[in-house]
């Protein structure tokens, strides 16, 4: 039942496994004991006590809001703990900033990376690095060190390529390799596989199992039970910032992981069969170039109708993010025709986004923090945001904010949204409960097209079940949803029919009944 | 909490120790100093009186740079804008003569006018050329500076033609002494006015939301639908019209004709004054107050103790770097908690 690749497991050598079962009597590599830290209005940990042998890949799960992430930031000394010791080899460690922290030996892959990305490879490398006599770069060491640790570790590195022309994964893998030129006795993951396509993720794996063999101890935080029980020794469950369960993976049941982090079963999402309706979104031969002449979207053609979920699919990279953007009037295309029938008369061609959202067009953005939500705002204040311009909420140009409140307020009730009340700044939420937000926010006024970009991207099991949940609401009350996901098994939950962009290329749509899941990654991973 | 307090009053401490040295490095008495400069400006009416005078301009020319700062646009280009402003409304005055009470609100309009239209070329230059609006208005306000210096000695010179100043508006456009002993005018009426409308509509109109959201964040303001060019350019029109204001008023309260030099200062003063006030609006008055003791605390010191000029600066520095670093640690506590 489960999958586990077993490079992850096969390339570890047996000295290693040795050595961590061994390690187990010794002096543990990192020992957390009983931290705690308060934030307003939240015990984010609650004496929170963990151990990291030696060669060991030791799995950090739960949900969002769980604690994972405050862990992760006391050990990378982001933030420092209210009570609580940690010991590094046995020595209390000060872990007061980050230099601290990359002194004591810990090295830290932030979910979000740190890239510049105009830059080459090398240069990233380069900034954080100590400068010879306080302020020269010695180039050429850092490069020949660089290239050996990816010798060592079995992966390719092109360091005078741009940042940005390299993939998620080969990011990612500058981001690992930086983290590693300290030469960290731990290395620390955040969500590593949030971004990755499925192939990236094997390949991740086995990477973090070539650097425990050397004996490094890695900590991989994941709300991904799958990546768990891929790639972890062993696991600590945290909900509500407390340590609920730990054990070897080899001896638990996915079961057993999923009732120790969410407490009880979830209910999955039940959906009946579609019945479409007449289209809402038409798109005719759609063509965008990038900037450099080569074409992001080459001739896309589909319709959405009402009552239906139609998926898009595609590996990062390939233009379905693009083809997002445009449809939700954010991005001009080079070519082609949309017809929009929303609320009111029919909207011909490309809109901007101030018409599409008065005619009824709901977007949950791809980027969240990027384009969706203000974290310095309140969630009453970022309420009203998409409410302004179709004057919802600013009746000749004053704002109703006392309306906004109430709004949000009942939403904070009908979503389960974990706040204090309306006025706190957004950035004080967790992430599933800001996706949540802008979730109702969105879904507020019964837009009869729905486009959702990877709407369930970074969410943790309940949350996904809910905002899962909430697309088929608004599909079964009459709405259009286009979904943007990379997860397979969302397009099977969710979608009634699936489309797939591939190099630029749309393969589909088709009923999702019709086709295998084989053939939908056959044209996700097809020749680019 | 009682660590904050602590740095904070380090900080306080600080802002009055680094000045009282570098006081007794020329030689003064720092207590005298002290003395006179807040014993004058704060203890006296004619000083007070002269401060509010120095706040009057400050404030209006300080919420014009809040309105642009708050929209993310460095409209560095006040004193431009406000010589543009005093520059119109006075060539406008003769043709205002003969038109009663009317005469004052369509001069002070003249001067929104002139200001706005100087802001509005920099927000077209921006949104139409990409144009980078700092270097942009720094560079206008050398072109109105010359703007100044040529009509005074050109077009709106004095009849006589002698000294390089303008002709004297019309008594009808001269704002009315407050007080007949001292220099205040009914210009604080219109900055106080201007810093109320300008915090209520700011802070509750969907124009003062969506300028808010794009000086965080233009990808956000695009999400939600709200055209940042549009916005931009009329940010930074009221922002002009401000400054214009300022420069009309500064003219009908106290020089009553265009000189040299009449705005000299304002503009980077102005930028201190709205950015000490977090860009509120409704607080722009009280740090204009505070620039204002400044400026006129350094002539009493200079006349009282002949304090030279610069160590003003040096006070007038350490109390802003003072304020920011307060403002900073509080910031960093904040992220703390």
């Amino acid at each position: 039942m489960i999958c586990r690749p077993c490079a992850s497991r096969g390339l570890r050598s047996p000295d290693a496994a040795a050595n961590a079962r061994a390690g187990q009597l010794s002096t543990p590599l990192l020992a957390v004991d009983g931290v705690s830290r308060r934030f307003p209005g939240v015990l984010a940990n609650d004496e929170v006590s963990l151990t990291l042998q030696r060669g060991e890949v030791l799995g950090l799960l739960g949900e969002n809001g769980a604690g994972k992430s405050t862990l992760m930031n006391i050990l990378a000394g982001i933030v420092s703990p209210d009570a609580g010791e940690i010991r590094v080899d046995g020595r209390v460690a000060d872990l007061r900033t980050p230099r601290h922290a990359a002194a004591a030996g810990i090295g830290m892959v932030h979910q979000h990376f740190t890239l510049i990305g105009a830059m080459s490879v090398c240069d990233n490398l380069a900034l954080g690095e100590r400068r010879v006599g306080g302020f020269l770069v010695d180039r050429g060491a850092i490069a020949r060190r660089a290239a050996a640790l990816a010798r060592e570790l079995r992966i390719e590195l092109d360091l005078d390529a741009q940042v940005d022309a390299l993939s998620v994964g080969q990011q990612q893998q500058v981001e690992i390799v930086k983290a590693l030129s300290g030469d960290p006795a731990i290395l620390i993951l955040d969500e590593p596989t949030a971004v990755l396509a499925p192939e990236e993720r094997a390949g991740l794996f086995d990477l973090l199992a070539r650097l425990a063999a050397k004996g490094t101890g890695v900590v991989l935080i994941s709300h991904r039970l799958e990546d768990i029980m891929a790639c972890c020794d062993r696991v600590v469950v945290l909900r509500h910032g407390r340590v609920v369960g730990s054990g070897a993976v080899a001896g638990l049941a996915r079961d057993d992981l999923i009732r120790m982090v969410i407490g009880d079963e979830i209910v999955p999402v039940e959906r009946a069969p579609a019945v479409p309706g007449e289209a809402v979104l038409s798109v005719q031969d759609l063509v965008l170039h990038r900037a450099n002449g080569t074409p992001a979207i080459d001739g896309a053609s589909f319709t959405v109708h009402r009552h239906e979920i139609v998926a898009l699919c595609g590996v990062e990279g390939n233009g379905q993010s693009e083809l997002v953007q445009i449809v939700a009037g954010m991005q001009s295309p080079d070519g082609g025709t949309i017809d929009y029938r929303l609320r009111g008369s029919p909207l011909i061609g490309p809109q901007g986004v101030a018409t599409l959202r008065q005619h009824g067009v709901a977007h949950i953005a791809e980027d969240r923090l990027r384009h969706a939500v203000l974290g310095d705002l309140s969630l009453a204040d970022n309420w009203l945001l998409t409410a302004l311009f179709p004057r919802a909420l600013a009746p000749h140009g004053w704002l109703d904010r006392a309306e906004a409140a109430r709004q949000c307020t009942a939403a904070l009730r009908q979503f389960d949204i974990k706040a204090r009340d309306a006025m706190v700044p957004l950035a004080h939420l967790s992430g599933g409960n800001q996706q949540k937000l802008v979730l109702a926010r969105e879904l507020h006024d019964e837009p009869p097209l729905v486009i959702a970009a990877h709407p369930t991207r970074g969410l943790d099991a309940r949350t996904i079940a809910f905002v899962q949940g909430q697309l088929l609401q608004a599909r079964d009350r009459g709405a259009g949803v286009l979904l943007l996901t990379a997860d397979l098994d969302e397009v099977w939950a969710l979608a009634d029919r699936v489309m797939v962009m591939s190099a630029g290329r749309l393969h589909g749509p088709v009923p999702v009944g019709s086709t295998s899941r084989h053939q939908v990654g056959h044209w996700m991973t097809g020749p680019r | 909490m009682s660590g904050l307090a602590l740095r904070q009053g380090a900080i306080l401490a600080l802002a009055l120790l680094v000045p009282s040295l570098f006081v007794m490095l020329a030689g003064k008495d720092p207590v005298a100093t002290w003395g006179v400069l807040l014993g004058y400006t704060l203890g006296s009416w004619d000083g007070f009186s002269d401060v509010l005078v120095r706040a009057i301009p400050l404030t209006l020319l300080g919420l014009g740079v809040a309105v642009a700062f708050r929209g993310g646009i460095f409209n560095i280009g006040g004193e431009g804008q406000l010589i543009a402003g005093a520059v119109l409304a006075v060539a406008a005055s003769p043709l205002l003569q003969g038109l009663g009470w009317f005469a004052l609100p369509l001069y002070l309009l003249a001067g929104m006018l002139g200001g706005a239209a100087a802001g509005g070329v920099v927000g077209w230059l921006r949104t139409r050329y990409s144009a980078n609006e700092i270097i942009v208005t720094i560079l206008m306000n050398y072109v109105f500076l010359q703007l100044l210096t040529w009509v005074i000695r050109g077009p709106l010179q004095e009849p006589m033609g002698f000294l390089p100043r303008s002709f004297v508006i019309g008594d009808g456009l001269k704002l009315g002494l407050l007080d007949a002993g001292s220099r205040l005018h009914a210009g604080l009426f219109v900055a106080v006015a201007a810093a109320v409308v300008l915090q209520v509509f700011l802070t509750r109109s969907a124009f003062g939301f969506g300028l808010d959201v794009i000086g965080r964040s233009a990808e956000v303001a695009r999400y939600a639908g709200i055209r940042p060019a549009r916005l931009v350019v009329l940010g930074l029109l009221l922002s002009g019209a401000l400054g214009g204001l300022a420069g009309a008023v500064e003219i009908a309260g106290v020089f009553h004709r265009l000189e040299d030099n009449f705005a000299a200062g304002l503009g980077l003063s102005a930028i201190a004054v709205a950015l000490m006030a977090g860009l509120r609006p409704a607080l722009i008055p009280f740090t204009a107050i505070l620039f204002g003791i400044f400026h006129v605390g350094s002539g009493a010191l200079q006349r009282q103790l002949s304090l030279p000029f610069p160590l003003v600066w040096i006070v007038q520095g350490v109390v802003i770097l003072a304020f920011l670093a307060a403002r900073a640690v509080q910031a960093q506590h904040g992220r703390r908690t």
